[in-house]
């Protein structure tokens, strides 16, 4: 009896001492994860409901909210141009993606070198590939030259004119993420079941018809997780037109996006305006984020 | 399988990351769904048809990835190039092979400092990822405690709160929270608009943290079973036996939160006010700005920013693979 109480006390302390080694070692994570992540949210919106310059100043209610609804430049420029982003990056990412990865999943020779050499981009500075784009697409760059040779005389900067500079920037990022999109889909592709093939195969399917009949629709929950990630990633670009036009999205609002024009608010000391453009961002990635988890929750996956 | 993402339970969290449930990521290898079955083989004529299918796929596929070379060829050959070379018509290769690009970059336009700023940050910020996200993950893997579940989905929350929305709160707390908090218990004057406070909201992610932890779940027990028979405690346990076996996870760890601090634009662009503290990727931005002409210099400094991640690449080519799925991508 007296045996069986120590024992059982033992473990008992055993079990406080093991909670309190656990805690002690996820102190400093979980300390960094509430100060810079968690607290930051319950922040923002309390900056956003001041006039708030580099200082707090008065309350102001929802009036920084009532400004951005009014707010030209959000609108016509920076949500438009993050949207025209969005809705042509995406479809190119995707088909992109998925095409590489129809190639570098068939049984070809040098196979990784190509994922990897498709994949790279991806992995690179941003800044380095901007820099190189900005080369490759001056006046007197190398796809000037490429196309005066097939005809087409000009000499546009292409980043630097009003109706080039964003078509640009897209063009530029379809090529980049393409690789990380690649991955995702061959991940997809591989969890088709080689039977299917095989069926088609008897059945004499050709590979464009076997293609979209059956590996086209099986990739469904490879697309929703694809367009997702794309989404998301297009919603907050950043890098790309900072380089491009610098904090007032030039050449004339044209590179402007939401990201952006936060930041550009943020450092013309309109920190509370600023804070007000963030929560409306992170309440619409949200709710994308949402509706892909509940496609998600339904999507019968490999 | 079914996945719920956050609302998962932690049983399929410990064998599904929440973020990716589509199969395995790899570069290697897996299963080549796409080749039709070669059943016909006998049938007259088929080898030629075979044979012209697979010049055509080789060649498409070298043009696709010339396609995506060619951009770092160009900016590799242009700078060893002199400055006339780049307005001089077109050839492949320099016609003067010069280092005066990487030269001038490094001693006349600080890219050396900004070099060893960005080596600094990266390398900071990968040594507290690889030790809290460990330490961290281990917890969350092998020690019982109330609430664990909880607080771990508060860490993979983390992951979808957009960097944007923290520019503002972060930049005041930086600015005047912290600084004054600080002045409280007598550390006057601390600033960390600079290098340090790049290094301090990065000292860990919920990525890499996700990793780990995954990581310590597939460890089998018996060997800590035998330390703590050995009368090892946790955290002899955790240094001793459970480090030792995590090579591939810290690897991982490691290259990911290299590369993205490396090519970080975002938190520098925000944090970084004074020249001397600038990053390779932000000391680019000005560079384009002020000197928009000098090619061979802004590609020599091109160059510097993607080696250490291209060699990276090469080397460790499946750990970057690994943390696809738990990094999400760049925009």
């Amino acid at each position: 009896m007296a045996v069986k109480e120590r024992n059982a006390r033992g473990l008992g302390s055993e079990r406080l001492r093991e909670a309190l080694v656990g805690y002690g070692f996820i102190a400093l994570p979980m300390s960094f994860f509430l100060l810079f992540f968690i607290f930051p949210i319950g922040y923002a919106a309390y900056i956003s409901r001041y006039d708030w310059g580099i200082f707090r100043g008065p309350f102001v209610g929802f009036d920084n909210y009532r400004q951005l609804y009014h707010d030209t430049v959000f609108w016509q420029h920076a949500v438009r141009n993050t949207l025209v982003y969005t809705a042509v990056v995406v479809p190119l990412q995707m088909a992109i993606g998925l095409s590489l990865a129809v190639v570098v999943n068939q049984a070809i020779r040098f196979r990784t070198f190509f994922r990897s050499a498709f994949y790279f981009p991806s992995l690179a500075s941003s800044a380095a590939i901007v820099s190189i784009a900005t080369y490759i697409l001056a006046s007197d760059g190398l796809l000037n030259s490429f196309l005066g040779r097939l005809g087409y005389e000009h000499s546009y900067a292409w980043f630097a004119r009003q109706d080039t500079a964003l078509p640009a920037i897209i063009g530029l990022n379809a090529w980049t993420t393409a690789g990380t999109m690649m991955l995702f889909y061959l991940a997809s592709l591989q969890a088709i079941s080689t039977e299917v093939y095989e069926a088609a195969a008897i059945d004499g399917a050709g590979a464009w018809r076997t293609f979209w009949k059956i590996t086209f629709p099986l990739l469904k929950p490879g697309h929703f997780f694809v367009a997702v990630v794309s989404i998301i990633g297009a919603l907050q670009m950043f890098d790309q037109s900072f380089i491009v036009g610098g904090t007032s999205g030039g050449p004339n609002y044209s590179t402007m996006t939401v990201v952006l024009y936060l930041y550009n608010r943020a450092f013309s000391a309109h920190f509370g305006y600023a804070a007000a453009i963030g929560l409306v961002l992170f309440v619409f990635i949200f709710t994308v984020t949402l509706i892909q988890r509940l496609l998600f929750g339904k999507a019968e996956v490999a | 399988m079914a996945s719920e993402g956050l609302s998962s339970t932690p049983e399929e969290l410990r064998s599904t990351p929440p973020a990716l449930v589509v199969g395995e990521l790899s570069l290697e290898g897996g299963a080549a769904g796409g080749t039709p079955p070669t059943a016909a083989a006998g049938i007259p004529g088929r080898e030629r048809a075979d044979l012209f299918r697979t010049i055509l796929t080789y060649t498409v596929m070298f043009t696709v990835a010339a396609l995506f070379f060619i951009p770092f060829l160009w900016s590799v050959s242009t700078s060893f190039r002199t400055i006339a070379d780049t307005v001089q018509g077109f050839s492949l290769l320099p016609k003067h092979w010069t280092t005066v690009g990487y030269h001038e970059v490094f001693y006349k336009y600080h890219f050396g400092r900004y070099t060893m700023n960005s080596a600094i940050i990266a390398g900071a910020i990968t040594l507290t990822n690889l030790f809290l996200a460990s330490i961290g993950g281990y917890a969350f893997a092998r020690l019982k405690f109330p609430g664990r579940e909880v607080l771990f989905m508060l860490v993979l929350g983390t992951l979808m709160i957009p960097d944007q929305l923290r520019l503002v709160p972060i930049y005041q707390m930086l600015v005047n929270m912290l600084p004054s908090w600080l002045g409280h218990v007598g550390w006057q004057n601390a600033t960390f608009t600079n290098r340090n406070g790049v290094i301090l909201i990065n000292l860990v992610s919920a990525a890499s943290l996700f990793l780990m932890r995954q990581f310590f779940l597939t460890i089998p027990r018996d060997l800590e079973e035998a330390a703590k028979l050995d009368g090892a405690g946790y955290f002899k346990t955790y240094r001793r036996v459970m480090l030792p076996l995590a090579g591939p996870a810290l690897a991982a760890v490691c290259i990911l939160t290299f590369q993205g601090s490396w090519n970080g634009l975002f938190w520098p662009a925000v944090l970084l006010q004074d020249e001397a503290q600038r990053t390779i990727p932000l000391g680019l931005v000005y560079f384009q700005t002020i000197y928009t002409t000098l090619w061979p210099q802004l590609m020599a400094a091109s160059v510097v920013a993607i080696l250490p991640v291209l060699v990276l690449f090469v080397l460790f080519q499946r750990y970057f693979v690994a943390g696809v799925a738990a990094s999400g991508v760049k925009g």
